[in-house]
């Protein structure tokens, strides 16, 4: 591969390391801190790419939106459009268990995707949206790329920093003492639901921004453009591996899982035509059974939860005593 | 008004039923892997999957017909179960539940791949050439269709007797019961795990093989039943075979109706309601389960 | 004359900490025994650990010749101790007879024999014995619980806090057939909360303070005794 070429795929995969680990953090906030399983990262990703492609992109026949709003707009309206769907289904599933959460995560994403292929009129259907400016998009190739790169770990910085803020101030305390003892923390008169609620949203806001991220890079935004089950597993294995409860983690977990998933594409490419298409499931598999190794071996991760005067290992998934939820 | 009548039995409530009868063979597993593991388990779409395809290679390698590679495709499906439970389940026991639960979403991935890689992604049967419904007094029933559903009260009619006569049955529900207390009465908690997993795998085979057998076999079929299966679940009662059978018909009922007031692209959207609905109003399900 | 069961120099706990303290009881194969103290004692504590469920750090328990000292609930049913907790002591959705039917899991053979033993000691279970045990009052529920325990005809039976939550016609009750169950040749330890009653009626008691023996006797001697009594008017 010459020069150029190793350079580009580089910078291609930065930029896509940078919107996993926005997704990663997204759901860092969700289940790290607050102890919420969400199976649905796809659906809230979906969310926010389609919302910014509707808010930024120019009129065109047979559907709405083309406001041609300034892609900050979109990517603003992308967060705000992901933190509404989440709302009502927190609302209703957060006072459950996790079992049912995950259910009705998945089941939200499935009706996300749905009405993202049925309704033609909002999403252009299987057509998908087209003509998404991408902010630097005129300059050169490479050139774009860097640029692209550059807005995306601003992005994924200014996030960091928020979340990171967060998770060390009174807020995150309290969370983590809601996640690991919710009755002690309800019967010193935290108000769990919303609690739960607050971080709920925001996770998923960020997910919704990565979305948004992602379709101005694509320029395009389709139902196809991503496999959903496969894109919020990819997450979630970035998460565990990565060390869940650790913002740092989170983005390291992005940056490995994804190497890893590229890297086996590059390899499973210079195989025959006919082994072609098996290769992507046997690297599903591989990952899949990743996500079992890790959990038996190394559930915390490789960047554990920071200590901060609790005892340092991964209080969710690792050995207790006491039947958790 | 009569020709309503037989139109919407025809073309609504019987593939109603039908499908009822196959989402119920998947829920009864659940219901029962809540009752008794508590957790939700969320590879049983797929495992539905491998046992469809594990029937077609049956049907495809020795050329014996569907019915006949059904009770293959029960066992090998069972077996797997239980293989499942003691290479990637058992050692997360100590752990909070929801660690499995997580692991269960990367087994379903596994499952899928597996079947994805052995055979393809393109739709397959097992039997070509359209089938002519039989008229029995106006109502319009495939020989598949009445399969399906005796298939499903013979089955789960076996596990209710199994479950309330026998012995390891009832140590079953006692475990479901009082987990605690089955320990000191000296109940082997691991033999109940496992047949626990032949049940669920053994069901799971016969889900997915009549799912195939009424319509056609594609690598994501049992992955897209795992909602309506929650959903019958959930519906009946967790815990309550029974639950878990007349949830399964309302929904599968609940699904083809739908098509009469909705989009026919949102029929899928139809388990999802039922979900959101039941778990705001009556958690407990209709028959009074638990609430996990 | 050696006990049926005799526990030295017992000390142990749940997690780290040890609740119990060198605890030393004894109890022959006749007789009915009640452990009884203050709150926070250690009572069901000790009890516990003669069916295995604490870490054990110092002392032994021997049992029928056997040193069970870290023995698995499983291996000690089957050696012939069985065990009614406190609370969640019965199978709620399976009948009165499944309960007795579950007790007798570990049995092979024919359990004829035992449900007309449980039967014949709790007469009101019979005529209901296709009832759902969560369906019946908590003293019958309690009998549920007793009667499962008894279905494996254990050499010694115990009960923690058997009365709790129980009016006191069910409290007679309940040691009336303690002492039934004494007569077909069960031992019985027990844990008791209501003292006073407990002492009367069992043969020999045992109070535990902060996880150490106190005072051991009779269950009359006990009553009669003054500073025993300061003990629980104070606490």
């Amino acid at each position: 591969m010459e020069f150029l070429g190793l350079v580009n795929y580089a910078l291609f995969t930065a930029i896509f390391i940078g919107i996993y680990a926005l997704l990663a953090l997204g759901l860092n906030i969700q289940w790290g801190f607050a102890g919420l399983f969400n199976a649905g990262i796809a659906g809230f990703f979906a969310v926010g790419a389609y919302t910014s492609a509707i808010l930024s992109t120019p009129p065109d026949d047979g559907r709405i939106g083309g406001f041609d709003l300034h892609f900050v707009l979109g990517w603003i309206g992308a967060m705000l459009a992901a933190a509404l769907v989440a709302w009502p289904i927190g609302k209703i599933c957060l006072r459950f268990r996790s079992d049912y959460l995950a259910i009705a995560s998945i089941g939200v994403a499935e009706i996300i995707r749905l009405v993202i292929k049925s309704e033609a009129a909002l999403t252009n259907g299987a057509r998908g949206i087209s003509g998404i400016s991408r902010p630097m998009g005129d300059i050169g190739y490479m050139e774009s790329q860097i640029a692209y790169l550059v807005i995306v770990l601003a992005v994924l910085i200014a996030a960091y920093v928020l979340v990171e803020r967060q998770f060390n101030a009174p807020w995150g305390r309290m969370m983590r003492a809601i996640r690991d003892n919710e009755g002690a923390a309800e019967a010193m008169g935290k108000d769990v639901e919303f609690r739960r609620l607050e971080a709920f949203i925001f996770g998923a806001a960020l997910m919704g921004l990565g979305g948004a991220l992602f379709a101005h890079f694509n320029r395009s935004i389709t139902p196809e453009a991503i496999d959903p089950m496969v894109a919020t597993f990819l997450v979630w294995i970035m998460l565990i591996l990565g060390g869940s409860g650790n913002n740092r983690g989170a983005i390291l977990g992005a940056a490995v899982v994804w190497i890893i998933w590229s890297v086996s594409e590059i390899a499973t490419d210079r195989l025959p035509p006919e082994y072609a298409i098996q290769a992507k499931y046997i690297r599903l598999f591989l990952i899949g059974l990743m996500l079992q190794l890790v959990l038996r071996f190394r559930p915390e991760g490789l960047l554990p939860e920071p200590l901060r005067g609790d005892r340092g290992e991964d209080r969710r998934t690792s050995k207790s005593g006491a039947d958790r939820e | 008004m009569d020709l309503e009548l037989f139109e919407l039995l025809n073309f609504y409530v019987i593939p109603g039923i039908v499908l009822g009868s196959i989402y119920a063979l998947g829920a009864v597993g659940i219901t029962l892997i809540f009752a008794i593991l508590r957790y939700a388990h969320l590879a049983h779409g797929d495992l539905a999957t491998l046992g469809a395809f594990v029937a077609l290679a049956c049907v495809t390698g020795f050329g014996i017909s569907p019915l006949a590679a059904l009770p293959i495709a029960i066992l090998v499906t069972a077996a797997v179960a239980v293989g499942i439970d003691k290479v990637f389940y058992e050692h997360l026991r100590e752990r909070p539940k929801i660690v499995t639960v997580m692991a269960s979403l990367g087994i379903a991935l596994m499952l899928r791949s597996v079947v994805q890689v052995v055979w393809g992604v393109d739709t397959q049967t097992y039997a070509r050439g359209i089938v002519r419904p039989e008229d029995y007094f106006g109502l319009r029933i495939r020989d598949r269709e009445l399969y399906t559903v005796a298939a499903m009260i013979l089955l789960v009619g076996g596990l209710q007797l199994f479950l309330t006569r026998s012995k390891w049955g009832k140590a079953m529900r006692a475990m479901s019961d009082n987990p605690n207390l089955a320990l000191l009465s000296g109940i082997d908690n691991k033999k109940v795990v496992i047949l626990t997993w032949i049940i669920a795998g053994g069901l799971c085979a016969a889900s997915g093989f009549f799912l195939g057998l009424n319509t056609e076999l594609k690598s994501l079929m049992g992955w897209n039943m795992l909602l309506p299966m929650f959903a019958a679940a959930i519906l009946g009662g967790v815990g309550r075979v029974e639950g878990a059978v007349l949830g399964g018909l309302i929904v599968g009922i609940a699904e083809e109706l739908s098509v009469l007031w909705i989009p026919s692209e949102y029929k899928a959207a139809m388990a999802f309601a039922i979900l959101l609905f039941m778990l705001l109003v009556r958690p407990t399900g209709l028959l009074k389960g638990k609430v996990l | 004359m050696s006990a049926l069961l005799a526990m030295a120099n017992l000390t142990g706990g749940y997690g780290d900490a040890d609740i119990l303290q060198d605890v030393s009881l004894e109890v022959a194969g006749d007789e009915i025994v009640v452990i009884v103290g203050p709150n926070g004692a250690g009572k069901s504590t000790a009890m516990k650990s003669v069916f295995g469920l604490l870490t054990i750090r110092g002392g032994r328990i021997e049992f029928d010749g056997d040193d069970i000292t870290g023995w698995a609930p499983n291996r000690i049913v089957q050696r012939g101790i069985c065990y009614v907790p406190q609370v969640d002591n019965i199978f709620r959705e399976m009948s009165i007879h499944e309960n007795l039917e579950m007790g007798g899991f570990l049995k092979k053979g024919d359990l004829s024999a035992a449900y007309d033993r449980i039967y014949t000691l709790f007469p009101d279970l019979k005529e209901r014995r296709k009832v759902l045990a969560g369906a019946l009052s908590g003293g019958q529920r309690q009998m549920v619980a007793m009667g499962r325990a008894l279905m494996l005809d254990p050499k010694l039976l115990l009960l923690d806090e058997p009365t709790a939550g129980l009016s006191p016609k069910y409290m007679e009750q309940i040691f009336q057939i303690c002492r039934d169950v004494r007569d077909t040749g069960v031992a019985i330890l027990l844990v008791e909360q209501h003292a006073k009653q407990a002492l009367a009626f069992a043969d020999r008691g045992y109070v535990l303070a902060a996880g150490r023996n106190r005072h051991e006797g009779s269950g009359a001697g006990l009553l009669a005794d003054r500073e025993v009594a300061e003990m629980f008017l104070g606490g």
